[in-house]
Parts: structure tokens; C-alpha cells; sequence
């Protein structure tokens, strides 16, 4: 357990020493913004149109703003996380301060939970710079802090499960560029996926193409429903994700 | 203690390292010699667990590197061919961070580090990055990273490389102070410095070992005879038959001659030392006798003798055609196994 803390904190100082950390959290936070306003707006729009239908005067801020920002936010998500995985390994392998850790007496598994900590720690960093914005929201107005709470849930998992992809990639390359190319591919196929069935057919390749689709999952906790089926989904995503990880950089030292 | 025992690593169809089997005590020092590609590295990979190996066992002060792992590198310092260092980190970071990875206690971190850092002179670049030393600091950085647990087992990978003199004299030194209680692998194609520092040599290439031996008995076995190199102004004449009529004179070669001087080779009988009779004979004759100098079989020559007079490999792929050069098969191999 300390060996993983201690990778992790040279992960994490590594974002920090370098403009990634910066960089990475002020782009989060500024997109964030951005949508923040629209959503806003747009849901400022629509409850004055409601109230001149008179329907109700209030809509649910919830359900007309936070839901839209957070589905925006992870597509922002989508680009953000590849890049700051990348360096992980292929940097260490292309410099070769991989055999420096190889050579400790670290297992396999350390460092990749170490790796793996260390950038969720910097993502749940970008994530808890976000609340800002929700902290207005409740000074000026008045929304539900459960599926709020489940939002955010939902996107710690689904970057979660990024950062293993961009993990597993970044493991299989030197070339950083590479991995980041290679992460975001994946990342973007495993959110496509469900596309390519006939969600009306109904048949069994659809809803199995659905299962896998890493953004169908999130939908629920943007709702305010935790399932324990999307839970499941996201955790064994991310373990399989790490496992791959250390097979792949297990593979390496039997050819390299 | 090292123990390697028939350690095979193939990639493919390339055998990198080939039964290669050696045994170094306790507290001494072993040199590694191989040209470039011999599997030098790759072995010491093995050993320090950063690759694995195809066939065979090595044990790491009696730790096997394959079934106990943690343990094994626990005990074991590794110097990699370029040092391990992040950029972004100082010196001070940096050993911090490699004493934590190999589970130094907080309370004694600090009184290590600066005994690493102090032992391989790099204090005065305690708080300097990583990124921006000079080869030669990378160097000791790396170095330091290596003894800083104090292991019983230290692994080096051409530790030499990239120092000016100096520091290369300084570094033998630090290296042969560390064996009296590390047991340590060297690896070099610098020859003289496997004659300074090591107690046992193994020259390997590739990917086998040719010979095991101490520095002083692969000079002793392989220094058949003497060759004694000589400039002389002859004034006009040449000095070449006066000096092969001489007892104990195998052969005479002119290696070089301008205008007022002649460089011979004079090859000696075994056990000849003809060195007062050659000088006698210039100075009789009235010459100038501008140089002296016994060419001793020299490391050099012995690994030049032992890497490149080997019979190509049995299992080489016959060269198709007969036009291609006979080194072509080996030398491919050689590069392939550097990739």
C-alpha cells in the first residue's frame, strides 16, 4: 500500500511539476464554465417559456441543467483524459526510468495501481474544481443535491474507466503521441459502440453493443439512479482495464 | 553472491544470450567485456529483473531472480546504461524517491541520501533537475540511486561511460572501495579498466561466454611472445637486417619511415627480452635511437583475439549464395539483438 501511495505521489507531482496539471484543470474548469452559462441559459429560456404556457414557474434545474452539463462534460472528458495518461508509461519506457522501477522491489501491480491513483487524483482533482460552479447554483438557486451528487458519481467512474484505457494503451507504446492517439481511439469506439445496432430490432447483439457502451451507463447517474448494474459495469471495466495493464506490461519483459 | 546458471533469452529467432553461466563470490568484482551487442546488457537485465529470461536460473545473493523477485531486487542496485533519472525532479527528489521504492524507513531516508549523494560527490547538485546535469552528473546521480539502499548486489552497466578522466579514476575508485561488501558486476568495452578494478573477467560474445578468467591470467596465457616497437634514424641506411641478426629477434617489420626515421616492429622469440641488445646494436651502428617501446599483449588484444577469431555459430543461417561476406550472418544477428 505505501509502495502504490508512493508511485502515485511521483505521478501526480509529475502533472504538477509539469503545465499538464494546469493546463488539464484550468481547460476542465473553463469548459465547464462555458456549459455552466449555456445550460443555464437554456434553461432560463425554457422556464420562461413554460411560465408564459402556464405551466409551472420553476422547472427542475436538475433535470434541464446539471443533466446536459454533466453529458457535456463528459465528452470534454473524452478528449481531456487520453492526453494525460499517455505519458504514463510511455514516457517512463522512452526515457528509460522505467528500469528504474522494474528494478526496485515493486511488484507489477504497485506500480500500475500506483500510475493508475496517481492520475485519477489529478481527474478527481479537475472534478472537484467543477463544484465551484455548483456551489452558485445552490446560492442562487434552489436544486436537488442527490443527482447531483450521482452526476458527479457517474463521471468519477467513467473517468475511471478512461484512465484505465489510457493506461493500457500508454503501456503498449514508447511514443506518447501514440498513446494518446490510441487511447482516445478506444475510448471513442467503446462510446460509439451501441451506434451500429437497430435499437429497435431489439435483437441480442444490440443490447450486447449497448451493455458495452461506456456512455449508456452514465445516463442513469445523470438521472439520479444509482443501479448497481452500471456500478458493476464501471468497476469491472476499470479492473479488467488494469489487468490488461499489468499482462501487457508483464508481455514486455518477456520480449523486451 | 551472483550465480548464473545456462540463462538463455531468445527474442524470436534471435538468441540474445546463450547458456551463459558464471558465479561471482562474495565482495568481489566482476567485469563484463563484449563488443557492442554481445548481450552484456541483456544479461545484467536478467539479473536485476527488468526482463526475463528464457531458460536457466540466476540467483542474486541467494535470492533466485526468476521465483523471488522482490526479495532478489531488494538486495540488488542496478545502474542502467543510461541512468534512470527523471527529469523533472532535483538530485534530492530524486534519491528520496528511490530510497522510498526501495523501502527505506523515513527516519534513516535523509541520512542515506546525503551518504549516496556524498559518496559519489554530487551534494553540490543537490537541488539542481535532473534534466540538467551534465552527462557526467547524470552519471553519479545514477550511480548514487544504485548504492543508496545499500544492496548487497550492485549491477553496472558501463558505469564509466561519459566521464571525463578524472571522474572516471574517481568512480574506480569508489566502485573498488564498494566491493568489500557489495558484490558487483561490471560491464565495459573500456579494457583497461577491467584490468584496474575487476578480479575476474567474463568476455562475451555473442551472446556466449568465451572466456572466464582473471584479467592477469587472460594476459599471461594469451602473451606468447613480445613485440617491441622502435623508431630510429638510421641515416640513410636500413637498419632492418642489422637488427633481425640479432639472437632472440623472431621477425622485423617496417611499420612506418619518413625522411629521418624508421618505425620497426620487432617481434621476439618466447620469454626473449632483447630490449639492451637492440639499443647496443642502434647505438654501434651510429643511429639515432628515438624510441622504445614493448607492445605487451594488452587486454585489447586478447579480446580482439577472443571476439573475432570464433568460429561462426553452428545454428547460423548458411550464407545463400556464397558471394556474401562470411561476418555478414553473425553480424546481423549482433544488430538484431540490439534492437
Amino acid at each position: 500500500m505505501r509502495n502504490i501511495l508512493t508511485i502515485a505521489q511521483k505521478e501526480l507531482r509529475s502533472y504538477f511539476v509539469s503545465p499538464m496539471a494546469y493546463v488539464a484543470i484550468g481547460f476542465f474548469v473553463f469548459i465547464y464554465g462555458y456549459f455552466f452559462v449555456v445550460s443555464l441559459n437554456f434553461m432560463v429560456r425554457v422556464s420562461m417559456q413554460a411560465g408564459m404556457m402556464g405551466g409551472p414557474q420553476t422547472i427542475n434545474i436538475n433535470e434541464y441543467m446539471m443533466r446536459p452539463l454533466l453529458g457535456n462534460m463528459a465528452v470534454v472528458m473524452l478528449f481531456l483524459l487520453p492526453a494525460l495518461t499517455g505519458r504514463s508509461y510511455a514516457e517512463e519506457k522512452r526515457s528509460g526510468t522505467i528500469e528504474l522501477l522494474l528494478s526496485s522491489p515493486l511488484t507489477g501491480p504497485q506500480i500500475i495501481l500506483g500510475k493508475y491513483f496517481g492520475a485519477l487524483a489529478l481527474f478527481t482533482l479537475m472534478l472537484a474544481v467543477t463544484l465551484i460552479h455548483v456551489g452558485v447554483l445552490f446560492i442562487y438557486g434552489e436544486p436537488e443535491l442527490g443527482p447531483i451528487l450521482s452526476g458527479y458519481l457517474g463521471l468519477w467512474l467513467m473517468g475511471g474507466a478512461f484512465i484505465s484505457v489510457g493506461l493500457l494503451i500508454s503501456s503498449m507504446t514508447k511514443n506518447q503521441t501514440v498513446a494518446v492517439m490510441g487511447a482516445f481511439g478506444t475510448a471513442l469506439m467503446l462510446w460509439i459502440v451501441s451506434w451500429i445496432g437497430d435499437p429497435s430490432s431489439g435483437s441480442t447483439t444490440t443490447e450486447v453493443l449497448a451493455y458495452l457502451s461506456i456512455l449508456d451507463h452514465f445516463d442513469d447517474f445523470s438521472k439520479g439512479v444509482i443501479d448497481t448494474k452500471h456500478l458493476a459495469y464501471y468497476l469491472s471495466f476499470i479492473t479488467f482495464g488494469l489487468f490488461l495493464t499489468a499482462r501487457s506490461v508483464d508481455s514486455e519483459r518477456w520480449r523486451g | 553472491m551472483i550465480e548464473v546458471q545456462h540463462v538463455t533469452k531468445r527474442y524470436g529467432p534471435v538468441t540474445a544470450v546463450d547458456d551463459v553461466s558464471f558465479r561471482v563470490e562474495s565482495g568481489q568484482i566482476l567485469g563484463f567485456l563484449g563488443p557492442n551487442g554481445a548481450g552484456k546488457t541483456t544479461t545484467m537485465r536478467i539479473l536485476t529483473g527488468c526482463t526475463s529470461a528464457t531458460d536457466g536460473q540466476a540467483l542474486v545473493a541467494g535470492y533466485d531472480v526468476f521465483e523471488d523477485p522482490v526479495e532478489a531486487k531488494r538486495r540488488t542496485g542496478y545502474l542502467p546504461e543510461t541512468p534512470p533519472l527523471y527529469p523533472d525532479m532535483t538530485v534530492r527528489e530524486y534519491l528520496t524517491f528511490a530510497a522510498r521504492i526501495n523501502g527505506i524507513k523515513s527516519a534513516a531516508r535523509r541520512e542515506r541520501v546525503a551518504a549516496a549523494m556524498a559518496r559519489t560527490s554530487v551534494e553540490d547538485m543537490a537541488d539542481r533537475h535532473c534534466g540538467k546535469l551534465s552527462k557526467g552528473y547524470r552519471q553519479r546521480v545514477g550511480l548514487a540511486q544504485a548504492i543508496l539502499h545499500n544492496p548487497d548486489v550492485l549491477i553496472l552497466d558501463e558505469p564509466t561511460a561519459g566521464l571525463d578522466p578524472k571522474q572516471i579514476i574517481e568512480t574506480r575508485e569508489l566502485i573498488k572501495e564498494l566491493a568489500g561488501d557489495h558484490t558487483i558486476i561490471l560491464s565495459t568495452h573500456i579494457l583497461p579498466e577491467v584490468a584496474q578494478t575487476c578480479e575476474q573477467v567474463v568476455i562475451i560474445n555473442k551472446g556466449r561466454v568465451v572466456a572466464v578468467d582473471t584479467p592477469g591470467n587472460l594476459t599471461g596465457r594469451l602473451r606468447g611472445s613480445e613485440t617491441i616497437r622502435m623508431a630510429i634514424d638510421p641515416l640513410g641506411t636500413d637498419p632492418a637486417p642489422a637488427i633481425e641478426g640479432l639472437a632472440g629477434v623472431a621477425s622485423v617489420t617496417a611499420a612506418a619511415s619518413d625522411s629521418d626515421s624508421v618505425v620497426l616492429e620487432v617481434q621476439c622469440d618466447e620469454g626473449a627480452d632483447v630490449r639492451r641488445e637492440l639499443a647496443a646494436t642502434v647505438v654501434s651502428s651510429g643511429w639515432g635511437l628515438l624510441e622504445l617501446t614493448p607492445l605487451r599483449m594488452s587486454l585489447e588484444d586478447i579480446f580482439l583475439e577472443l571476439t573475432t577469431s570464433e568460429n561462426p555459430r553452428e545454428d547460423d543461417p548458411e550464407p545463400s549464395g556464397g558471394a556474401e561476406p562470411a561476418e555478414a550472418a553473425p553480424e546481423e544477428q549482433v544488430e538484431a539483438a540490439d534492437a
